[in-house]
């Protein structure tokens, strides 16, 4: 049975995904290492342009190719744009056990599969996790602006991306921002006709509707993740850090008040609503906890954090948004302060060890405050190059730009929720709701791109011990052998970025398109 | 080798919820069509053996190809995956897309009875993992396809590679097929319909696209036309 040998296959066609090898990259380093495979930094050797290869982890036989990869790579396939990560290629490798049998046949596909992505430098939660790391009020407006054009592409394009936070917003140098990981993604159509699965979107991340249950979404679901980071940047630390989903839904009626018919026409027939409405009235307090906020920054966080979803603000109307054109204005992001990109594994992996045996012991301290560390912005920069104030831990000279200790990304970070509070949940449903004995040894959890749940089977949270949690996930429990497959969760976020080549969207023209809109 | 144990029953299917599932239309449409196609191609194929065309032809296809053609006919074989798999019907449809796309992407290659049913396993899988939240994984199908876990995921490589990782279909690209497969069978004297409810702009994720149908009014057993 022998395969075609690369460069025969595809005659036909011009230059298709797969016809190369990875030989015609050198590996630099590694710089991660997650669940779904390691993520290297290599050269083109043609070309010497730096790329990031995700290798796509092939290791599962059961499962075979993961279905994490194939959407992400399908999606990725039809979206381009500044603010989207590009997938360049992807290459394979027949590996070094080529003939080991001594049959000319080699698999070509043995020693993987990888996708090349552009290089970028950090995430955005990597970046906001530096100590003493603080964004100024015009890099906060830059990011968000990038995000919010990306995000608006993907949405025009019939993409919703589901699981939207700052891990998968990737940074580079230049201070471009790209969304990444769209592992979870899939496309929809405008007539929300389709049931989709809720169990999507990282829970501190997760919209109402769909903690209620809903299975007919649409692009609102970002931009409520959107409202999440946009207040996280504000405020200095993630404002709904829910444990498990009733604590979440708690935590967003306590900020944006409970939900009824009056503010959120409908909501009563959502599948869960009586289980989880609260039994007391709750006022929205959003304005009131979040007064210090800059007033335009309020608005319209007050529009993304809507419960109603039809009421939501969307990516469109966000970019339009009197926050982007009042002073301070989003600054270049080619005038953002460079970070130091530390590439280098072990480097990095002696940095988290550090950096976790800091943050042990200031958890300690702070057990009864706060848990997280993060500054608000800086509030008026005055100024178009932000300047970073050094963190305590760190002397540096003022007049560079400002270099932080450790890795600014998740590349590297450690596997699951550690001992302590945890500064990510993991993707999907800690409550165990979905763990399935098929995902068994995968080593998922705690690190992003969860898995794909069964979706409209039964009452969700059976394992948080809601009432009404009926026997979920019905159609699975009885499956015996080769039960119903859940991917991997390994994201494909962290990837990479090229350098920038300057963004389209910082003219300070109002009335210009988006780049990529005519 | 395809060595489809037909009792083999060891492994527990989910608590069927009516007790005899008939076999939908689907399935008996897609029959026809790829019997006929791969009768036609497999005395095309000997033609070419005998002449001087031998080994030029099907070369992207080759990794499917059986040293024999398994003893299992196509419509015994598509049931067999649709009993055991539980996908929905819709999967059919989309895995014959995939080997249609295929076909248009690679022309040399030609969908014989040495390679129609690896063909056949390969992009229902797919099909099933691209359109059901809930599917058998790899390791199942390989059981019910009667290859190996290894092969079958290297089929599964090629075929994503084959189609250059094009595995999106668009409700108006589901229903052009649909109505194509439906048309077959017209010109064969059977108006069979393949009932579908489509949903959604693109087919993925949950989206439930039922071809289900409980009316089999006409022969099971596919003519096989010039």
């Amino acid at each position: 049975m022998a395969i075609a040998a690369p460069g025969q296959l595809n005659l036909n066609e011009s230059p298709s995904w797969g016809s190369r090898s990875v030989d015609c990259f050198e590996k630099l380093e590694q710089i991660g290492e997650g669940t779904y495979g390691q993520v290297y930094m290599a050269r083109e050797i043609k070309t010497g342009e730096i790329v990031a290869l995700k290798k796509i982890r092939m290791d599962n036989e059961r499962e075979g190719f993961p279905i994490t990869a194939i959407r992400e790579i399908k999606i990725l396939k039809k979206l381009h744009h500044d603010n989207v990560i590009k997938l360049k290629e992807i290459v394979t490798s027949p590996g070094p056990e080529k003939d080991e049998q001594g049959r000319p046949d080699g698999n070509k596909y043995k020693g993987g599969i990888y996708m090349v992505f552009e290089y970028m430098d950090h995430d955005l939660t990597g970046l906001a996790d530096r100590p003493g790391m603080r964004f100024s009020v015009p890099q906060i407006k830059c990011y968000m602006r990038q995000l919010l054009t990306g995000l608006h592409y993907c949405h025009v394009n019939q993409v919703l991306h589901r699981d939207i936070k700052g891990s998968n917003l990737l940074i580079d140098n230049e201070g471009n921002l790209k969304l990444a990981d769209f592992g979870l993604a899939r496309s929809f159509s405008n007539d929300h006709n389709g049931n989709l699965t809720n169990r999507v979107i990282t829970l501190w991340y997760r919209p109402p509707e769909l903690l209620l249950g809903t299975t007919k979404y649409g692009p609102a679901v970002d931009m409520w993740s959107v409202g999440c980071i946009f207040a996280e940047l504000l405020h200095g630390k993630p404002i709904f850090p829910g444990k498990d989903e009733p604590e979440q839904l708690n935590k967003i009626f306590e900020l944006c008040g409970a939900p009824d018919e009056v503010n959120w026409p409908g909501v009563s027939k959502i599948t869960w609503y009586n289980t989880f409405k609260p039994t007391r009235p709750m006022k929205r307090r959003l304005r009131e906890v979040f007064r210090l906020f800059d007033r335009h920054a309020l608005e319209l966080l007050e529009r993304m954090l809507t419960l109603d979803p039809s009421q939501r603000i969307s990516a469109k109307d966000a970019l339009d948004a009197e926050y982007f054109w009042t002073d301070p204005l989003p600054c270049d992001p080619k005038s953002l302060p460079k970070y130091e990109s530390s590439h280098e594994f072990q480097t990095k992996k002696k940095r988290q060890q550090q950096r976790q045996h800091e943050e042990t012991a200031k958890r300690q301290k702070l057990q009864h405050s706060q848990q997280h560390t993060r500054l608000p912005p800086i509030q008026q920069s005055g100024q178009a190059h932000a300047q970073m104030r050094p963190g305590p831990n760190q002397p540096m000279h003022s007049s560079q730009p400002p270099v932080a200790a450790g890795p600014s990304h998740h590349y590297g970070k450690p596997r699951g929720p550690a001992g302590g509070p945890s500064r990510y949940p993991p993707s999907g449903n800690p409550s165990g709701g979905y763990n399935h004995p098929n995902r068994g040894g995968q080593g998922v959890g705690g690190y992003g791109g969860g898995p794909y749940p069964p979706q409209g089977r039964g009452p969700p949270y059976a394992s948080s011990g809601m009432p009404g949690a009926g026997p979920r996930g019905g159609g699975s429990s009885g499956y015996g052998v080769g039960a119903p497959n859940y991917p991997q969760g390994g994201p494909y976020s962290g990837a990479g970025a090229g350098p920038g080549r300057g963004s389209n969207m910082m003219g300070g023209n109002r009335n210009q398109q988006y780049g990529w809109q005519q | 080798m395809l060595a489809v144990v037909e009792n083999n029953h060891d492994h527990r299917r989910p608590e069927p919820s009516e007790a005899e599932q008939p076999t939908p239309r689907v399935l008996t449409i897609l029959s026809f069509v790829l019997e006929r196609l791969v009768a036609r191609n497999d005395r095309l194929f000997v033609g070419l053996r005998c002449g001087s065309a031998a080994g030029v032809v099907g070369k992207s296809l080759s990794v499917f190809h059986g040293v024999r053609a398994p003893s299992i006919s196509i419509p015994k074989y598509l049931e067999r995956i649709y009993k055991y798999t539980n996908c929905s019907p819709s999967c059919f449809v989309v895995g014959f897309v995939y080997i249609d796309r295929l076909l248009h992407r690679h022309p040399d290659s030609l969908v014989i009875s040495l390679n129609v049913h690896r063909l056949l396993v390969t992009s229902v899988m797919v099909a099933s993992k691209i359109l059901d939240d809930e599917h058998y994984n790899n390791a199942f199908y390989a059981r019910v396809g009667g290859v190996t876990n290894a092969e079958l995921n290297r089929l599964e490589v090629e075929l994503l590679f084959l189609l250059d990782f094009g595995v999106m279909v668009s409700s108006r690209v589901f229903e052009s097929y649909c109505l194509h497969l439906e048309k077959e069978m017209m010109w064969n004297g059977a108006g069979q319909k393949i009932e579908r409810a489509i949903v959604s702009n693109a087919v993925d994720d949950v989206t439930e696209i039922s071809v289900e149908d409980t009316q089999i009014s006409s022969p099971r057993t596919p003519q096989v036309v010039d």
